[in-house]
């Protein structure tokens, strides 16, 4: 049963990388948008799924708590820095897509987009941080605590902090092609094509750093998969990038969401059977079963899930049918 | 500085916003179901501006009510992992439900409800409404339900220095949850319907266009806030029986039950001081204060018959000045409720200081500045536009405009392709 929530934890948190990962990507693309209509266009693109996709953080987090609060607790303080970097984000990006278009002057609006763009570098770079720290470990003690913060400043979480940032671009990219109509769709196809190569050129960096890290190598315990899921990520990106260029924008989408979802699959195969790996003490490491709560708690939350998922998926798919295809001159404009 | 101090400080900075919010939110929309539901029933269009209207100041103070919802929820683990790792296995299942029940539920209808307007069928729109609104209500009560086990931890055994759950029900009939939902409910519905009736006085106070709009808000929100406050008051003074009696140094006057206690807490956790700081005493009476001011407003009731509570004018100017009362009362709820039960982070289990992630003083110090002046700097933008909108009035609101009429909108509408 821990298995199967340790599953549920990684589908959500996966899905939330996929879906809110195209909203930071549209945001940080809007700094590339010339004017205030292009940005509105944008942003009118993401419209209604924007509330729906940042609820899977939050999912994901309730998920940690309820069925994994041993992990939770030292997860989340363990990499106190990237966390906070990246709730500081997500905050930021949350609020300021939602009031951008509050205030009537472009002005203001543009300094709202502003924040939504730097909202969604920072969260993009948290929760990069985050998987890296994941795939490095933290300093687990044998009282189950883990001691201080300086771990985490590492060149490979760094690494991973930044190819986050060019996996989210490149899907914001492939997103507003497949959203946006005509000559705008072509524009965003351009700007994914070329971020393409510098996305795999920060997977390399990151991989090459992670390779030449001996935390990396030690908290690793299933190479094979782990080099396996890395080569699928890079497949994805070309994927990617081969169907921007020949328009079939679907695709792209598919192969950008796919690399986004990788990452969380990565890091829950690479240390498995461990959900937090220690440094300091092998002993120590948090396995997924030691981390989960215990029985009568799973049990009450599977017998809510059973029925709430299909729920919970249906409603998304209702709000993804319901405002399907390209944004035309009947859109609703509200963010 | 002491990490614990910040931490608590950081919770109570985040929680007293998020709680600003929150109650706006679970007022308004209830407010804007009745409304939303008129117009679909009698098809009147001033039901229809009503609901954009009210809609576009319930959206806006949506916004912040759910990001520092989400730094609450994480803030748990950030500062707080001696408590997930104590009680987690209780603690965290109404915590759970609560994200997966309602919240995640609660936005993806807001968004669909949001931009569903002449796109989605009315009662589908209608529905999305009713279900944002159900699980608003529910959000409310598993959070409660999570804050009742803290207050007074029920349903559980300690075994190896953990808390596992053993009974569920136990968590649901917890006497220190039922009167307090009833009580935030009633808090947060009279806090909707004031907001209401105060904006609408400023209208009718400054004779704008919109009088008939402006005149039917006033008198549903004064209403429903007169309403309201019955319960308020109710479920609020029910409380002390029950909390008094599981937690008698909070609200008791039982001087041997609260001997009694002190002496069991300081056999099995050591000598300390097992008082709540008198702050918590404060805000209670200050609370009951406001409470007991608001109740006056009923006599504003009778003034609705011809609408002499407009033509007398300074009835409109009473509501106004009143508007921030209901504010300063839940924050004042929240200290008593929960600085009263200090030392404890769950009562009687686990106290503040062992619930505090081991995280350094300057780590802390860092992130409550820094959550503190985002939090905070959001909030007053929160508040200067939804001020503005509701000033600018019911006049070309951007929620709910028909995609044909372009209005005054500077923007291009994107050409249709693909068609």
């Amino acid at each position: 049963m821990e298995t199967v929530w340790y599953a549920l934890l990684g589908l959500f948190f996966a899905a939330y990388l996929v879906l809110g990962g195209y909203d930071y990507g549209v945001g940080l693309l809007l700094a590339r948008d010339a004017g205030p209509a292009q940005r509105r266009e944008s942003l009118t693109a993401l419209g209604p799924f924007f509330l729906g996709n940042e609820v899977w953080l939050v999912a994901a987090a309730g998920i940690l708590f309820g069925a994994f609060p041993m992990l939770e607790g030292e997860l989340l303080a363990g990499l106190y820095p990237a966390v906070v970097l990246a709730l500081f984000g997500v905050i930021v990006v949350t609020a300021a897509v939602q009031l951008r278009s509050r205030p009537a002057s472009d002005r203001a609006r543009g300094r709202w987009d502003r924040l939504v763009t730097a909202g969604a570098a920072l969260a993009a770079l948290g929760w990069g941080a985050v998987l890296g720290g994941l795939l490095q470990g933290v300093p687990l003690h044998a009282d189950g605590h883990v001691a201080g913060v300086g771990h985490v400043a590492t060149p490979f979480a760094a690494a991973t902090a930044l190819a986050t940032v060019a996996l989210v671009a490149v899907h914001g990219a492939s997103f507003l092609a497949l959203r946006l109509p005509g000559e705008a769709a072509e524009r965003a196809a351009r700007t994914g094509r070329r971020l393409v190569p510098v996305a795999l050129a920060t997977l390399a960096v990151a991989a090459v750093v992670g390779a030449l890290s001996a935390r990396v190598r030690e908290a690793v315990q299933q190479p094979y998969p782990t080099v396996l899921l890395v080569a699928v990520l890079a497949g994805a990106l070309l994927v990617a990038g081969r169907a921007l260029a020949r328009r079939r924008h679907g695709l792209a989408f598919t192969a950008t969401a796919l690399a986004l979802a990788v990452p969380v699959l990565l890091v829950g195969a690479a240390t498995w059977p461990y959900a937090l790996v220690s440094t300091v003490d092998p002993a120590a490491s948090l396995t997924v079963a030691d981390a989960a709560a215990s029985g009568p708690t799973l049990r009450l939350l599977s017998w809510l899930m059973a029925p709430l998922l299909p729920a919970l998926l249906g409603f998304q798919a209702m709000c993804w049918w319901a405002f399907r295809g390209r944004i035309d001159g009947r859109t609703p404009v509200y963010w | 500085m002491d990490p614990l101090l910040l931490a608590r400080l950081q919770f109570a900075t985040t929680t007293s916003i998020h709680f600003l919010f929150v109650v706006v939110t679970l007022g308004l929309v209830t407010l804007l179901v009745y409304l939303q539901t008129a117009w679909v029933i009698t098809k009147k269009p001033a039901y229809e501006r009503l609901t954009r209207f009210w809609g576009t100041l319930y959206v806006i103070n949506y916004v912040l009510g759910i990001a520092t919802g989400i730094v609450m929820e994480f803030q748990f683990g950030l500062n707080w992992s001696g408590l997930s790792r104590y009680v987690g296995n209780v603690f965290g299942a109404p915590l759970a439900i609560e994200t997966l029940v309602a919240f995640f539920l609660e936005s993806t209808f807001l968004g669909m409800w949001i931009f569903g307007w002449h796109r989605l069928r009315r009662g589908v729109h209608l529905a999305l409404l009713w279900g944002v609104a159900l699980t608003a209500y529910a959000s409310a009560f598993w959070v409660l339900v999570a804050n009742a086990f803290l207050q007074n931890p029920v349903g559980y055994e300690v075994r190896d220095g953990v808390a596992h759950l053993t009974d569920f029900s136990a968590l649901l009939t917890n006497p220190t949850l039922g009167m307090a939902f009833g009580h935030v409910v009633s808090a947060a519905v009279l806090t909707g319907g004031m907001l209401m009736a105060a904006v609408s006085a400023w209208h009718l106070i400054r004779r704008t266009a919109d009088y008939a709009l402006f005149r039917t808000s006033l008198r549903i929100g004064l209403v429903t806030a007169m309403s309201a406050v019955i319960f308020l008051l109710g479920f609020g003074f029910a409380q002390f029986g029950p909390v008094g009696a599981v937690q008698p140094i909070k609200y008791s006057n039982d001087a041997a039950a609260k001997s009694a206690l002190i002496a069991d807490w300081t056999a099995r956790f050591g000598p300390g001081d097992y008082n709540p700081p008198p702050l918590a005493g404060a805000a209670l009476g200050f609370m009951i204060l406001i409470g007991m001011t608001l109740v006056w407003g009923v006599f504003l009731l009778p003034l609705l018959f011809r609408d002499w509570i407009i033509r007398l004018r300074f009835p409109l100017y009473l509501i106004l000045l009143a508007l921030p009362l209901p504010f300063v009362a839940v924050i004042l709820g929240w200290i008593a409720r929960e600085v009263g039960r200090q030392p404890w982070a769950a009562y009687g289990l686990l106290k503040v200081s062992d619930a505090v992630s081991p995280v350094g003083g300057g780590m802390m110090l860092a992130s409550l500045i820094g959550f503190s002046l985002l939090v905070g700097g959001l909030a007053v933008a929160n508040w200067v536009l939804l001020a503005r909108h509701a000033h600018r009035g019911a006049d070309d609101l951007a929620l709910g405009r028909p995609p044909e009429t372009d209005g005054a909108r500077p923007d291009p509408v994107p050409e249709p392709v693909l068609v």
